[in-house]
């Protein structure tokens, strides 16, 4: 892990990334939008599974989900910019592993309501309200991108790497 | 008077305490009202923008509420964090324009949210394209709120 950070910090983009004045604070900025989108978009959504603002159809509330993906894919080209850069700052700290551990129950939990609940919470209309296995998939989901958000925020702070 | 805000014991405690309740926390909170304030926006703005059509406009509504919420928590937070350094971001120039940003997209929000509540005939005709005025307003709403992100991010750089 140590020798792979290492190799990382030595490589040409990582210079370039820590020897630029303006790459890391652009993404930085990058990083908060999509941010916003993320906790925005897939929140409402989460919100929706979870039984409230039931005047929106839950179809209706997915139509906008490729804004949450393209914030999430924003975040995830300049994070890995953030990792590739400096590398010592997250292998070693507590928070990023946190991190990673609430984007990768985020994304089985999606997986999960994609290859199960889905297909019916999908169906449930204006007034209507969620199944709740849908519920429960949307709290999960809310709380593990809360938790993704949460320990980015706290990476300067937990595990003293920074 | 920044310098009395940095002595006060709210300035001193946000800025100081080791705990992982005072400024860490303090900043986290004001990331998440961001999320909330903005993100609740942004549905509202890309609405308007004729996306998801058949998401009804004034099932929307509720989202105001989460507006509220996040800005309240972010009007705290924020000036919790600017007590704890006021002598440093009295002086930043994008601290002000920061501010500056937030109220006109606070103006624009407000806008947008009596634009909607006139147009009736949104709820009738769910697939009809928002009114131009409408699309204007979101266009600017999400232009300022994304300014706002900018200025507010730049702050620890510039």
């Amino acid at each position: 892990m140590h020798g792979f950070a290492a190799w990382l910090a030595s490589t040409a983009p990582s210079r370039i990334i820590v020897g630029s004045r303006w790459i890391w604070p652009v993404c930085e900025i990058v990083h908060f939008i999509g941010l916003t989108l993320v906790v925005g978009i897939a929140g409402f959504f989460d919100v929706r599974l979870m039984g409230f603002m039931k005047r929106v159809p839950v179809a209706a509330a997915r139509d906008l989900m490729p804004f949450a993906i393209a914030g999430f894919l924003m975040n995830f080209a300049t994070g890995a910019t953030f990792f590739v850069g400096k590398p010592d700052q997250y292998i070693d700290n507590l928070a990023w592993w946190a991190k990673v551990f609430c984007l990768v129950l985020a994304g089985a939990n999606a997986m999960f309501f994609e290859t199960t609940v889905g297909a019916r919470a999908i169906t449930v209309g204006a007034g209507e309200d969620t199944p709740p296995a849908a519920k429960i998939v949307g709290a999960v989901s809310l709380a593990s991108w809360l938790g993704v958000l949460y320990f980015g925020r706290m990476l300067p702070y937990i595990g003293g790497a920074f | 008077m920044s310098v009395w805000l940095e002595n006060t014991a709210i300035g001193i405690w946000t800025r100081e305490s080791p705990s992982i309740w005072a400024y860490p926390t303090v900043l986290t909170l004001h990331t998440i009202g961001l999320g909330v304030l903005v993100g609740a926006n942004a549905i509202i703005d890309l609405r308007l923008l004729g996306f998801a059509p058949r998401l009804p406009l004034p099932s929307l509504a509720p989202l105001y509420r989460f507006m509220w919420v996040g800005f309240a928590i972010n009007a705290i937070t924020g000036a919790l964090l600017f007590a704890a350094n006021a002598t440093t971001k009295s002086t930043q120039p994008v601290f002000y324009v920061k501010l500056a940003l937030i109220a006109g997209a606070l103006v624009i929000t407000g806008a947008i949210r009596r634009a909607v509540a006139s147009d009736r005939s949104s709820s009738q005709q769910p697939a009809r394209p928002a009114v131009l005025s409408a699309r204007r307003l979101a266009i600017v709403s999400l232009a300022l709120w994304t300014g706002a992100i900018a200025a507010g991010r730049l702050m620890a750089y510039l």
